[in-house]
C-alpha cells in the first residue's frame, strides 16, 4: 500500500492543513487493508490493490422494472409489457429482455436497494460517478463537477502502472467523469472511435501504422541523442524535464511491450469470442475494456449513452438497448470468469436513477432516484445474490437501503483505496473523499 | 455575537489559570467553556475540519471549524444529544468524556488521557455544572507568537510562546493549547508543543500558531552557510528595479544568480511568454543577425504589437473568469471572451478592464461581462471570486467559519457580498445546458445579505476597508472600484503584478498567486510592493508592467544552475523551466509542421489561442491539460507532466499527418532540390528551437539521411518529429 498518499500533487499543503488533526483510530484504513489483504492472500483472493475495475455506465437512468427488478404482480400500469424470467438462481426474476445476464446471476450480485433524491441527469450522474451530490441542486441538462469522480481517484491513487493511464473512458467522459482539483492528469484518457468498425485502434498508445518498426527505432534513437536541454539532477532543484523524461521513459516501455501492445488490438481476438460480445460498439467496446484490464488499466469505464426512456420504453428494450446491453455484458462476465479473471476485476453497471413506476402517457418511463438497480460482479463479490428490495411496486428502496456513499465507500474499498481519506482542494480546503457511508457489507462476505 | 446572546456582563478582571489545567483547579476555581473547555477540544483536534466540524459534524456530533461559533459549540454539548454528552449527576459517565478518552468506541480514537489536566478540567467543569462563561469573565482579544522573527543555523532547535491578551489586560501564556504549523517543512518543522526545529536547507519559512480562530506568525530565516562577498554581487548587470531588489535578496540569503541567457534563447523565451507563439524563422535569422545593443527591448516592443498577443492572454484570463457554457449560454460566453479578447487588443488599462467586467450591466446576449452576473448569481459568489481574482486573497473560507491561518471571519465575507447584493435580473434564468434565451442584469436600489450565524444586515465593506453604506442612487460597486482602484489600495495592485510575475518567472512572488495572506508572506516583500506601486502610477498598464519584467536582467538569467542557487527555487536567482501550456504548445507543432488545426465550429486557420471554449472536441488540448468546462473557475492550469502527453506526442496519427502533409513545412523543405541536406536540418532546427544546430547536433541529424530506406521527405519527418518529442521543444527555458 505504499501508493496511498504517495503521489499526492500538493504534499506540502497536505501536511501543513492535516496538522491538528493527525491520524484518526487505533486501527487505520491501512490496517484494514493489509489485514484485509493477508486474509485475501490466505483465501487465494487478489489484494485489493490488484483489483481492476470496468464501470459500465448507462448514461440516461435505465429502468429497473426492465432490467432487474420486474414486478410482474403489480398493476399492469406499473409491471410494464414485460414478463419476468426466471435466472439460474433459484428464486431471482430479472425482465425478460435479460435472458443471457439470467444464465449469469450465479456470478453476479443484484441491488436493489440503492437510492437518493436527485432526479435531475446533472445532480444524479454527478452523485453516482463521484460519491458525492452536487452542493446546490443543478438542472438536468448540467455537466458538473464538485468532486474528484471515481476513475480520477483510482488514477491519483494508483498513477502509471505500465506505462498506461489508470483512467480510461470509451468513447467518452462521462458528465462528471472528471478530476476536479486532482488536477488534469487524472482526466480519464478517451479512447474514441468504434471498436466493432474495421482497422479500429486505440489511439496513442501504438506506434502509427505508417512508421515501421525500424523507422521509429531511428526516431527513438536520434530523438535521445538530440534532446540536449541540460537537466538538473539534484532534486531540490525541482526540474520538471525530469517528469518529463520518465514519463516518457513509460510511455516507451507500453510502445514497445508485446503484450500491452496486442491487447489494444482487438482484432486479434477470435470471430467466435467477439460475436459473443455482440457485434456492435458496445459489445466491443466492453471487450475492449476486458483487454484493457489484462494489461492493467486500473478504471476503465464503458459509456453507453440513450438510456433516458422518456418514451416507448418497451420497444426500445426490446429492440435495441435491453438486447445489447444483455449480450455485452453477459459476454463480459463469462469471459471474466472463464479466464479466472473474475477475482481481480470488479464489474459494476449502473446509471444515475431508476424510472418512474407508471407507465407515461407515451409508453415512457420518467426519472425516478427512489430506486435503482445496481448489478456487481467480480473482486469477491458473492454470485448469485439479491441485495436489499424495493416495496411490492418498485416504488422504493426498501429493505436494506443503501446510499450512493455506500456505494463508494464500497467501490473504493473493493479497490483497496481508503475511501474516508481527506483530500485537499486547490485552495487548501480539505474535503473527505467519500463523505460518511459504510460498505455495502453484502459484497464483503 | 456571543456577548449579544449571553447577556455581556460587566469586565471584571478575573485571573484564569488558563496555563495549568491540572489538579490545581480542584473543583473550586469556576471553570468558563469559551475560555477554557473550548481551548482544550480544539487542541484535541475534536473541530478538525474532517472531524466534529465538518459541514455535517461526524456522528451526529458537530462543532463549529476551529471554535469560531462557541455559543453553537455549547449548545451542541449541553443541549443537544438528547442530554448525553453530558452527565452532571456522574461526569464521568458523560459521553464527551467517555469518548474523549477512547472509553467507548470513537472513531477518533482517544484523543485526551484519563487523569491528564484536560480530563479533570472537563470533570470539574461539569460538577461545576457546565458554564458558558464566568461571569465578567475577560475576553480573548488577540495572541502574539514569540520570538517573531529569527536567524536561524541550520539544525537549530528553538521553543516558541504564544500568549493570549484579553478584555481585561491580562495575559495567557497559551502555548500548550496553541495548534502550530510550519508552511515550509523543508526549512522547518515545529512540533504540537511548538518546539521548532530548522532543517538543512537555506531560505525563509513561515510557522503559524492558531489559538481559537486567532492566528500569528513567525518568522524563520535560514542564510546559506556560505557567505558570498560583496564583490561577488558588484558585478551583477542591473537593468532595473527589479534586478536592484532581487539582487539585495540573494545577498542576504547567500544566493548567486545564474548567468545570462543567449539571444537565441531569449527570443524563444520571450515570445513564447508574451505571446504565445515560437518565433517564425524569418524573425529568428533577422534578431541572430542584430548586434545592436538594444535588440532585446526593441524585440519585446515588436513582440507588443503582435495580434497574438490579445489571444494569449485572454486564453489565461479566460481561465479565471469563463463560466460554464452549458450553465450561462454558449453565446453569452463567446460575447465574454470576446470582451476580453478586446481589452487586451487595446491594452485597456487594467483598473478600467476590471471596472468594466465588474460594473457590468445589459443584456447577456449583448454584452460579454453580463455572463459573469449570470454565472454567479448569488452576491457572496460574486464576492468570493472578487476577492480571490482581483485581490489575490482567499475569502471563500470564511463563507462557513473564520479563515484557518488569517484574520478574515464571516464578516469580511457578507459584507464584501453587500456589494452585489442589489443587483436586478430579468429575463431567462439558468436553463442548462442551453440557456439560450436572454437575461439582462442591472444594479437595483433594494436587497442586502446578512450575516449566517447573527441575521445582522451587512452593510458594504471590502476587506481592510472602510464601510460603505448603500446610497440611493448610487451602484455599490462602483466605490467597490473605486476603492480596489486607489493608488495605495493593498491588495489591487499587488494581486495583478503577482499573477504577471507568475506568468514570466513561473512563481509568484507570492504563491499560490492568489493566496496573500499574513502566513504566506512574499518571498521578496520590496519586490512586490515596488512592482505594484510602479503599476499603479504607470496607469495601471499591463504592458508597461511586463516589458519592465521582460527587459529586467532577472528574467534574462539562464535556466542552469549555479552552486549558489541549485537548491533554490523561490529567489528567482535562475529561470525556472516549465511546460508550454496546452494552447501554446499545440500552435507551436503547428507552426513548426505548417500544418494548422481544425476546431468545430471556428474558422479554418484559427489557432488554439483563438478557441473561445473548452468543450471543443481536441484530444491535443485534453491530454497537455486545459480547464474541465464542466467545473467552476477560476481554474487552475495543470503544468505537469504526464504518459498520455508523451504517447501523445509520439505516437498520435495526427502529428504523423502534420508531418506529411503535401502543404506541410516538413515535405516543403523536403522538396526543396536547393536546399542541401545541412540547410534542411538547420532550417527544421530554426523553426523548434530558434537557433542553429551544433557542430555535433548536425552530424547527428544528418544520420537520419543515411539511413537504409530513408529518403529526404521521411529523414525531415523523423527530424522534426524528434525535435517535437524533445525537452528544449516542449518546456520554455
Amino acid at each position: 500500500m505504499a501508493s496511498l498518499h504517495s503521489n499526492c500533487a500538493g504534499i506540502k499543503r497536505r501536511d501543513f492543513l492535516q496538522t491538528g488533526m493527525a491520524a484518526v483510530g487505533g486501527l487505520g484504513f491501512t490496517d484494514l487493508l493489509r489485514l484485509r489483504a493477508q486474509a485475501a492472500q490466505a483465501r487465494g483472493l487478489a489484494s485489493p490493490d490488484q483489483v481492476n475495475c470496468i464501470l459500465v455506465w448507462l448514461d440516461g437512468g435505465p429502468s429497473h422494472y426492465e432490467t432487474f427488478d420486474p414486478k410482474p404482480d403489480a398493476p399492469q400500469e406499473i409491471r410494464g409489457e414485460f414478463k419476468s424470467i426466471k435466472t439460474n438462481v433459484p428464486g431471482v426474476h430479472f425482465s425478460e429482455v435479460m435472458p443471457n445476464l439470467a444464465k449469469t446471476m450465479d456470478k453476479i450480485s443484484i441491488i436493489r436497494s440503492i437510492c437518493h433524491k436527485d432526479p435531475n441527469h446533472g445532480g444524479g450522474n454527478h452523485y453516482l460517478m463521484t460519491g458525492a451530490p452536487t452542493p446546490v441542486p443543478v438542472g438536468c441538462g448540467a455537466f458538473v463537477s464538485f468532486h474528484p469522480s471515481f476513475g480520477s481517484m483510482v488514477s491519483h491513487e494508483r498513477g502509471v502502472r505500465g506505462g498506461l493511464p489508470a483512467y480510461m473512458s470509451l468513447p467518452q467522459v462521462s458528465r462528471s467523469g472528471g478530476p476536479n482539483f486532482l488536477g488534469a492528469q487524472h482526466a480519464p484518457f478517451v479512447v474514441g472511435g468504434d471498436p466493432n468498425g474495421k482497422g479500429f485502434r486505440v489511439r496513442d498508445v501504438a506506434i502509427p501504422p505508417e512508421i515501421t518498426d525500424d523507422r521509429a527505432f531511428t526516431r527513438q534513437q536520434l530523438r535521445e541523442s538530440l534532446d540536449n536541454l541540460k537537466r538538473i539532477s539534484d532534486q531540490r532543484a525541482e526540474d520538471p524535464t525530469l517528469g518529463f523524461d520518465s514519463f516518457y521513459q513509460q510511455g516507451m516501455e507500453l510502445v514497445t511491450s508485446p503484450t500491452a501492445q496486442a491487447a489494444f488490438d482487438i482484432s486479434q481476438e477470435s470471430d467466435k469470442v467477439r460475436d459473443s460480445y455482440g457485434r456492435n460498439d458496445f459489445g466491443q467496446r466492453l471487450l475492449l475494456a476486458r483487454r484493457l484490464v489484462e494489461v492493467g488499466v486500473s478504471f476503465t469505464v464503458a459509456y453507453y449513452g440513450g438510456w433516458d426512456h422518456h418514451r416507448d420504453i418497451f420497444k426500445t428494450m426490446k429492440d435495441k438497448a435491453g438486447p445489447t446491453l444483455d449480450q455485452g455484458l453477459a459476454a463480459l462476465i463469462n469471459d471474466l470468469h472463464d479466464r479466472g479473471m473474475l477475482d481481480t476485476t470488479l464489474v459494476i453497471c449502473l446509471g444515475e436513477f431508476g424510472r418512474t413506476p407508471k407507465v407515461n402517457k407515451d409508453n415512457g418511463r420518467d426519472h425516478w432516484p427512489g430506486a435503482m438497480s445496481v448489478l456487481v460482479a467480480g473482486a469477491g463479490v458473492p454470485g448469485g445474490q439479491v441485495i436489499g428490495a424495493t416495496d411490492p411496486k418498485g416504488y422504493y428502496a426498501a429493505e436494506n437501503i443503501y446510499s450512493p456513499e455506500d456505494f463508494a465507500v464500497s467501490l473504493y474499498t473493493k479497490l483497496g483505496i481508503d475511501p474516508h481519506q481527506v483530500l485537499h482542494t486547490t485552495t487548501g480546503r480539505p474535503v473527505q473523499l467519500v463523505n460518511g457511508g459504510k460498505p455495502i457489507k453484502e459484497l464483503f462476505v | 455575537m456571543i456577548a449579544r446572546r449571553f447577556h455581556l456582563l460587566s469586565l471584571l478582571s478575573l485571573t484564569l489559570s488558563l496555563g495549568s489545567a491540572g489538579s490545581v483547579f480542584a473543583g473550586q476555581r469556576p471553570i468558563s467553556f469559551v475560555n477554557e473547555v473550548l481551548p482544550h477540544l480544539i487542541k484535541a483536534g475534536c473541530a478538525g475540519g474532517n472531524c466534529h466540524a465538518k459541514p455535517e459534524g461526524q456522528n451526529n456530533f458537530k462543532l463549529s471549524v476551529f471554535g469560531y461559533d462557541p455559543a453553537h459549540d455549547y449548545r451542541e454539548i449541553v443541549q443537544d444529544g438528547r442530554g448525553r454528552r453530558v452527565f452532571l449527576a456522574a461526569p464521568e459517565e458523560s459521553l464527551l468524556v467517555k469518548k474523549a478518552i477512547g472509553a467507548v468506541p470513537h472513531e477518533g480514537g482517544a484523543r485526551i488521557t484519563r487523569g491528564s489536566g484536560p480530563y479533570e478540567l472537563l470533570l470539574a467543569w461539569i460538577r461545576q455544572g457546565v458554564p458558558f462563561e464566568i461571569p465578567g469573565e475577560a475576553k480573548l482579544q488577540s495572541v502574539t507568537l514569540t520570538p517573531r522573527e529569527g536567524i536561524y543555523t541550520k539544525s537549530a532547535k528553538q521553543a516558541l510562546k504564544v500568549e493570549a491578551t484579553f478584555s481585561d489586560g491580562s495575559i495567557q501564556d497559551v502555548t500548550h493549547l496553541t495548534e502550530f504549523l510550519s508552511q515550509n517543512k523543508e526549512l522547518a518543522e515545529v512540533d504540537e508543543e511548538g518546539h521548532v526545529t530548522v532543517g538543512t536547507t537555506s531560505g525563509e519559512g513561515v510557522i503559524v500558531a492558531r489559538y481559537m480562530g486567532l492566528v500569528d506568525i513567525a518568522r524563520i530565516t535560514v542564510p546559506a552557510d556560505v557567505k558570498l562577498p560583496d564583490a561577488a554581487y558588484a558585478k551583477l548587470p542591473e537593468h532595473n528595479e527589479i534586478d536592484k531588489l532581487v539582487h539585495e535578496r540573494h545577498r542576504k540569503l547567500g544566493l548567486l544568480p545564474s548567468g545570462t541567457c543567449s539571444d537565441e534563447e531569449f527570443l524563444r523565451r520571450v515570445s513564447l511568454d508574451l505571446i504565445g507563439m515560437l518565433p517564425p524563422v524569418e524573425i529568428t535569422r533577422t534578431f541572430l543577425a542584430d548586434t545592436r545593443p538594444d535588440r532585446r527591448e526593441r524585440l519585446v516592443n515588436d513582440l507588443l504589437k503582435h495580434p497574438n498577443y490579445a489571444d494569449h492572454w485572454a486564453v489565461k484570463w479566460g481561465d479565471l473568469v469563463r463560466p460554464n457554457p452549458s450553465r450561462v449560454g454558449v453565446k453569452p460566453v463567446y460575447l465574454l471572451d470576446d470582451w476580453l479578447r478586446q481589452a487586451f487588443r487595446q491594452n485597456t488599462p487594467y483598473d478600467q478592464m476590471v471596472r468594466d467586467l465588474l460594473t457590468a450591466e445589459g443584456s447577456t446576449h449583448e454584452h460579454g461581462p453580463v455572463a459573469l452576473f449570470r454565472d454567479k448569481r448569488d452576491p457572496a459568489d460574486m464576492g468570493a471570486f472578487v476577492s480571490q481574482i482581483f485581490l489575490g486573497v482567499r475569502l471563500d473560507c470564511a463563507k462557513c467559519h473564520h479563515h484557518p491561518s488569517e484574520k478574515w471571519g464571516q464578516e469580511d465575507y457578507y459584507s464584501l457580498a453587500a456589494f452585489f447584493a442589489q443587483m436586478k435580473r430579468k429575463g431567462q434564468a439558468i436553463s442548462a445546458p442551453i440557456s439560450g434565451e436572454v437575461e439582462h442584469w442591472w444594479a437595483g436600489s433594494t436587497g442586502n445579505v446578512t450575516h449566517p450565524v447573527t441575521d445582522a444586515v451587512m452593510v458594504p465593506k471590502p476587506p481592510d476597508g472602510p464601510e460603505m453604506p448603500y446610497v440611493e442612487g448610487q451602484d455599490p460597486r462602483t466605490r467597490l472600484l473605486d476603492w480596489m482602484a486607489a493608488s495605495n489600495n493593498p491588495f489591487f495592485a499587488k494581486a495583478i503584478v503577482n499573477r504577471i510575475w507568475a506568468d514570466f518567472m513561473g512563481r509568484g512572488i507570492v504563491d499560490p498567486v492568489d493566496d496573500f495572506r499574513a502566513s504566506n508572506p512574499p518571498s521578496n516583500e520590496a519586490l512586490i510592493d515596488w512592482l505594484a506601486n510602479d503599476f499603479a502610477s504607470n496607469g495601471f498598464d499591463l504592458q508597461h508592467l511586463m516589458r519592465c519584467i521582460v527587459l529586467s536582467h532577472t528574467y534574462q538569467l539562464s535556466a542552469e544552475p549555479n552552486q549558489h542557487n541549485l537548491a533554490d527555487t523561490q529567489n528567482f536567482a535562475r529561470f525556472q523551466k516549465r511546460r508550454l501550456t496546452a494552447e501554446v504548445l499545440m500552435d507551436a507543432v503547428a507552426d513548426l509542421t505548417g500544418v494548422r488545426d481544425s476546431f468545430q465550429g471556428m474558422a479554418p486557420g484559427s489557432r488554439a489561442v483563438q478557441t473561445w471554449n473548452h468543450k471543443l472536441k481536441s484530444d491535443f488540448l485534453d491530454a497537455f491539460g486545459r480547464p474541465n468546462a464542466s467545473q467552476e473557475c477560476p481554474c487552475e492550469r495543470e503544468r505537469k507532466s504526464s504518459v498520455v502527453q508523451a504517447l501523445h506526442l509520439m505516437n498520435s496519427s495526427d502529428l504523423q499527418t502534420k508531418l506529411a502533409s503535401k502543404e506541410g513545412r516538413v515535405s516543403q523543405l523536403a522538396a526543396d532540390a536547393t536546399l542541401s541536406e545541412p540547410k534542411l536540418v538547420t532550417e527544421i532546427y530554426l523553426a523548434a528551437y530558434s537557433r542553429l544546430p551544433e557542430a555535433e547536433e548536425l552530424q547527428t541529424a544528418l544520420r537520419f539521411f543515411t539511413h537504409p530506406g530513408a529518403t529526404r521527405q521521411t529523414a525531415a519527418e523523423d527530424l522534426t518529429w524528434a525535435l517535437i518529442n524533445s525537452a528544449e521543444f516542449v518546456f520554455n527555458h
